[in-house]
């Protein structure tokens, strides 16, 4: 288990990380969230040594991290970086071999690798005549190669097509399955909703929130109310208290509510309205909880 | 995984690369054509060489043919006689550099410009003591030459001054090899999953190591084939000048260990946008430095207190000691000095730079000066 414990580190002026605390089992996959600048990334980078906290520490099953438990992670940096005039097969089997595998298993785990992210024929091209999302790609298998017990990605969907953004996302369910701790950072809320059952939500380098999606949905002070009211007044909106206007789309309302405003009430008000044809009530989405955490 | 096998697979990669690469193919082709090529064409000049003698009139018959005669075991030598009236005459022509020799025979003097020419003084004595039919029981001509000998050895020089600047090219070459390795390693952004793995000194040495033994095996296949002609005797020179052209390689390998280092160090400090030629301008200023201090000392005082001083300071010493050791010859004691500074400088520096490349590397912001650099070492 992955333990980030009451992290802090200052660059300069910019408190990037404040008491970040949460973590990561194995067979669990996190979707880590934040604005940009929340500290995301520095966090990531701590568990490999990368940047040195001020205070705090990053543990795995309990104890700090050493040199030959990171042997066993895989990463994936926020800023993509490999060899450009390196061969891919070279390339694998080099990160494979400096993460302790034997060469053959190193060049076996690179063959499989690139099969399995159909990559299988650029195995003798360089890095630099890969398309960008091909060089995502082996950047990816350079995180996999050693069955790695910790997975940890910065962005990892960032700048993929729908395709492989499926393939990623069974990927690191494959991972978790097998038994790894998977963590990464995301923007896609959406995404992320779908994928994962746990979130890490930071803000000004602290945790806001952490644990199972659903419950953080259920617990948040607010409730989103989406409904269509046909006849209504174009400039219609319910007079309840507590109750503000997200947007109008397609003739219909999204609403937000404090968790104690009684959803008959607004529906009252949009049955004199006019006729309501939908109506749906229930804890926020996980943007829309993001937003509430988040928002300065 | 142990910090060796990390190491040793860096370094692999390092060598691997280094040996794909078409630059050092070639160059080392070039360097060994340079210094074949030489060979050859010295091998080439010095057939047939031609003796020119002057002698003064009346020149005694037969004397012609019996030069000729006693050249020829010399390389198949040929030589040119000119009949002068005076020995003022050939002195003058001997000073003008058109005859090599001047065969007085009145006195059974052999005179030269600076330097006697044994070859040549062989000859005169042969064909002298054919003419005469003396038998070879003491010298026919006593030698002399027009103005002083010229101090320095020849081929003593060429050893000094060709073996410094090989040296110095090959530390400069290959070290800005180590910073276009390190900038490349931080700007590709890949130096963040290497060190994800690899200490920072381990990525270090290995990267030293894998730049540093090709190098190493280019300049020691130079250095061997020159020591190799040298021993042979294909050059006219003293036979102990193999072994200092051979202390090159050593030096080498320590001079690269300090340099290096250093190289490494300043690449890692490079800014994102900063090319790696600039980067690596103040280590090579430094190496630049050193080498013309050690050339303008040694060559106004081989024997003097800077020249000995810069024999010994460790960031001269691979420039200067193996230039010294060809020219004049130096102590053990001041080998012995020299090489203990040059490992332990070596020592001090890697646990410096090995700081500084860490914090360098994971830094992405403006290059960093040295006394920022210094700082954070010591953090």
């Amino acid at each position: 288990m992955l333990s980030l414990v009451d992290i802090s580190k200052r660059f300069g002026n910019v408190q990037a990380l404040d008491g970040c605390t949460f973590t990561v089992a194995r067979g669990r996959m996190i979707g880590f969230l934040g604005p940009n600048g929340a500290g995301k990334t520095t966090a990531m980078r701590t568990v490999f040594g990368l940047a040195e906290p001020d205070r705090g520490e990053a543990l795995w099953d309990g104890r700090p991290i050493e040199r030959t438990d990171r042997l066993r992670f895989g990463y994936m940096p926020e800023e993509r970086g490999l060899y450009p005039r390196m061969r891919v097969g070279e390339q694998l089997e080099y990160f494979a071999a400096l993460h302790g595998l034997a060469a053959r298993t190193a060049r076996a785990a690179a063959t499989s690798w690139l099969e399995r992210l159909g990559l299988a024929d650029r195995a003798r091209a360089k890095i630099e005549e890969l398309s960008h999302g091909n060089q995502q790609r082996v950047q990816l298998a350079a995180a996999l190669l050693h069955e790695p017990d910790l997975l940890v990605l910065d962005e990892p969907f960032a700048g993929l097509d729908p395709v492989a953004v499926r393939t990623l996302v069974e990927v690191l369910r494959g991972e978790a399955e097998r038994g790894a701790a998977v963590l990464f950072s995301s923007h896609q809320l959406d995404l992320v909703e779908d994928v994962c059952e746990e979130v890490a939500i930071v803000d000004h380098g602290r945790v806001v929130a952490t644990g199972d999606v659903g419950a953080l949905r259920r617990a948040s002070r607010r409730r989103r109310i989406e409904l269509q009211v046909d006849g209504a007044p174009p400039e219609w909106l319910p007079t309840v208290a507590g109750v503000s206007l997200v947007e109008r789309r397609d003739g219909g309302l999204r609403l937000l509510a404090g968790s104690d405003v009684e959803p008959e009430r607004v529906l009252a008000e949009a049955e004199r309205a006019g006729q309501v044809v939908s109506f749906d009530y229930g804890p926020p989405s996980l943007a829309e909880l993001f937003l509430e955490l988040v928002a300065p | 995984m142990t910090g060796r096998a990390a190491i040793a697979l860096v370094a692999r990669r390092e060598i691997r690369e280094r040996l794909r690469s078409k630059v050092f193919l070639a160059s080392t082709a070039i360097m060994l054509a340079l210094v074949g090529g030489t060979t050859a064409l010295e091998g080439a000049l010095s057939k047939n060489p031609t003796y020119r003698v002057a002698v003064t009139a009346p020149a005694p018959p037969g004397l012609a043919a019996a030069l000729r005669t006693a050249a020829r075991p010399f390389d198949d030598g040929k030589v040119r006689l000119r009949i002068v009236a005076t020995p003022r005459a050939g002195r003058q022509l001997l000073d003008e550099k058109h005859v090599d020799a001047l065969l007085l025979l009145g006195g059974d003097r052999l005179v030269f410009r600076t330097n006697v020419d044994t070859k040549a003084a062989a000859i005169a004595e042969t064909a002298v003591r054919t003419l005469r039919h003396h038998l070879p029981t003491s010298p026919e001509l006593s030698t002399a030459t027009l103005h002083p000998a010229e101090k320095t050895d020849d081929a003593a020089t060429i050893v000094a001054y060709l073996g410094s600047m090989l040296l110095l090219m090959s530390l400069a070459i290959y070290g800005q090899w180590v910073v276009t390795g390190v900038v490349e390693e931080k700007n590709s952004r890949v130096v963040e999953l290497l060190l994800s793995t690899v200490r920072p000194r381990d990525l270090l040495a290995g990267k030293v190591i894998g730049i540093g033994l090709p190098g190493l095996a280019q300049l020691g296949l130079v250095a061997g084939l020159a020591a190799g002609l040298l021993a042979t005797g294909v050059f006219d020179a003293p036979p102990g000048l193999g072994g200092s052209a051979a202390l090159v390689v050593p030096w080498f390998a320590l001079g690269f260990a300090l340099y290096a280092v250093a190289y490494a160090a300043a690449g890692a400090l490079a800014s994102r946008q900063q090319s790696s030629e600039t980067a690596g301008q103040p280590v090579t200023y430094t190496l630049l430095a050193v080498y013309f201090a050690g050339y303008a000392s040694v060559a106004a005082d081989a024997h003097g207190t800077l020249a000995n001083a810069l024999t010994v300071f460790p960031l001269s010493a691979p420039l200067v000691l193996p230039a010294r050791s060809a020219l004049v010859g130096v102590p053990l004691w001041e080998h012995v000095l020299a090489v203990g500074l040059v490992l332990a400088t070596i020592y001090a520096l890697v646990a410096f730079a090995g700081r500084v490349y860490a914090h360098g590397l994971l830094r992405s912001g403006p290059r960093l000066g040295l006394r920022a650099a210094w700082r954070l070492a010591r953090r």
